[in-house]
């Protein structure tokens, strides 16, 4: 009886190759199926995401990670050179990889959450269908509390690793919760539909874009749920703004001191963050020596991401040192026999 | 045990300090320093128990008496915002003050070794002279809240994030919420403080009296131009600021 691990992901396989072995829901269920189905293997959980196809399976007799492998490429029909493709682990560095994955250090972005949903929803999956026993259950149920634990006694998910995340981090600085706030986005691409929809999540309630061409401005409205106002109407919102976010392909300054001056005694004051996502710049650097806004550009949201993901990588050897014991506790079948 | 409780404070306040700068230094907001200062609360009102069973009245007369008073009421006002308005740190950076006017009531002369007991008192001095300190105790805590912010925000406008301090403090919103809210409180208390003194016995505007109306008034005027036209966070803070160590400055003068 053998604990195996194959599988590729972000690292290992370009997007045309992670396509290829990227299964629906409906190909999950029937994947888990003929897994069982498959000679010698006795239990099976296949995750799939955007970033990574894996096969945890308990192999009986003599097959190994090969004999899984070539089925996978069966199944998958896939003919193509499979050097450096697909990663292997077995015994006790198939647990550890568990406990990485669903921890989320092996993740595109180091630390992030929604690996660990999606792995126990795929173990979830082959439970029901009754793909798992008592090695991959111990082994999954262990995962997830090696998970809980990585995330609650490191700073893997600490501090905010994309631009919109921090963005999202400093105004929750300035304002503390966002719940009742208001956000002006000033161009409808992606980047503002990202900003706006991470300030969204953390509470702002209300979301007013204005683009130059308006049709576009009512579709991201419409998208994330704001309102549309026509660009020349802009100025006359800022009374009510908390947070603008800019990312127009305006070569010029859109946002100039004078905007914000004109509506400062409205505002009574009140403290502005202004995020400028666009290159070249949307709003004059000088907005921001006025007293009550604060005013980031790309560079300086970067730089935050950056620092944050050089702090979650320093956790790393501490997240290995808590996966390492916390296997060493354990008695899983098929890992620490 | 008399001044020993003062030591007892001020060993108390210290620990909460250090706590506290141990907390920011590692990023969180553990609440050490709210205890220590609970324990440092406990330690000055059975310090002000013993002045003013010397004194028999309320003990605000010497150095050292209105030093301790003032610690004291620095301190229950932390108590009270500090919960109220989850400012955590607004403990950590008080400490320093409240050491420093304990460290000074500890100097020796600063209580008087035989104070003199009262052989009648007149409650409207009584009133005047411990409302007027109680409300100091609010006005320094506003400034300290005051000094948290422009530190924040000189941060947060210069684009230093690094280290505890930006990750620990409060944000920017709260902390001008709470200057806004606790300098009203002392305002409020320190109006008590000022028409009590006009109903003295003496019944004359002497020094003190005219400099606490004039401070009621500067106070007046802060809140009124805050509340009511509003106020950038930066310029509320030094109004804080500036008029509480002014004003305290004039007061030790006289």
């Amino acid at each position: 009886m053998k604990l195996v691990c194959v599988g590729l992901n972000h690292e290992t396989a370009p997007i045309e190759v992670r396509e290829k072995f990227a299964l629906t829901e409906q190909g999950l269920d029937r994947e888990t199926k003929a897994l069982l189905e498959a000679n010698d293997i006795g239990e099976g959980v296949v995750l799939s995401t955007c970033n990574r196809t894996e096969y945890y399976a308990v192999i009986n007799g003599t097959g190994d990670v090969k004999t899984l492998e070539k089925w996978i490429c069966d199944q998958r029909e896939f003919s193509g050179n499979l050097e450096g493709l697909f990663y292997y682990h077995e015994a006790r560095g198939a647990a550890e990889h568990l406990c990485r994955v669903a921890s989320g250090m092996n993740s595109m972005v180091l630390g992030e959450t929604e690996i660990f949903g999606q792995v126990k929803k795929a173990y979830q999956r082959s439970l029901e269908k009754g793909a798992t026993k008592i090695v991959l259950n111990k082994l999954f149920q262990r995962a997830f509390g090696v998970g809980k634990k990585v995330r609650t006694q490191t700073g893997i998910q600490e501090g905010a690793t994309s631009v919109a995340g921090a963005s999202v981090e400093l105004a929750e600085k300035v304002f503390g919760r966002l719940n009742g706030s208001t956000v002006m986005v000033i161009g409808a691409g992606e980047m503002s539909r990202q900003t706006a929809q991470a300030l969204q999540s953390r509470g702002a309630s209300s979301v007013i874009v204005t683009n130059r061409s308006f049709d576009r401005a009512v579709d991201l409205a419409e998208e994330i749920g704001g309102t549309a106002v026509p660009f020349d109407g802009w100025e006359d919102e800022l009374e009510h703004v908390d947070v603008v976010i800019a990312a127009t392909g305006a070569p010029h300054f859109v946002v100039k001191p004078r905007h914000i001056e004109a509506v400062r005694r409205k505002r009574k004051f009140r403290p502005l963050i202004m995020v400028d996502i666009a290159v070249p710049r949307d709003i004059d650097p000088k907005v921001g020596e006025i007293e009550e806004v604060y005013l980031y550009d790309i560079d300086t949201l970067q730089e935050m991401a950056d620092q944050a993901r050089k702090r979650r990588e320093k956790q790393l050897l501490l997240c290995e040192d808590i996966i390492r014991e916390e296997i060493d506790k354990a008695s899983l079948p098929a890992v620490n026999d | 045990m008399g001044i020993g409780w003062l030591v007892i404070a001020t060993i108390f306040a210290l620990a909460g300090g250090v706590f506290g700068w141990l907390s920011i230094r590692k990023g969180d907001t553990s609440p050490s320093a709210f205890f220590w200062m609970l324990g440092a609360f406990g330690a000055q009102l059975m310090a002000l128990g013993w002045r003013g069973e010397l004194r028999g009245q309320c003990p605000l007369n010497d150095v050292g008496e209105i030093c301790l008073f003032l610690a004291w009421s620095m301190t229950f006002f932390y108590l009270v915002t500090g919960t109220t308005y989850r400012l955590s740190l607004l403990g950590t950076f008080s400490v320093p003050l409240v050491i420093v006017l304990q460290v000074i009531a500890l100097v020796p002369g600063a209580f008087s070794d035989a104070p003199v007991r009262a052989e009648s008192v007149d409650a409207w001095r009584e009133f005047h002279a411990a409302f007027s300190v109680l409300s100091y105790g609010a006005l320094a805590l506003s400034a300290v809240a005051g000094f948290m912010f422009l530190v924040l925000n000189h941060r947060l406008k210069s684009h230093h994030f690094k280290g505890g301090l930006v990750h620990g403090m409060p944000s920017v919103h709260r902390l001008v919420t709470a200057m806004g809210r606790i300098t009203l409180v002392g305002w409020i208390v320190l109006t008590v403080g000022v028409a009590s003194g006009m109903k003295m016995e003496t019944g004359e505007m002497n020094a003190h009296l005219l400099v606490a109306t004039a401070t009621w008034v500067l106070y007046a005027v802060l809140l009124g131009v805050y509340f009511v036209r509003g106020l950038p966070g930066r310029q509320l803070a030094w109004g804080v600021l500036v008029l509480f160590i002014v004003s305290l400055l004039v007061f030790a003068k006289l």
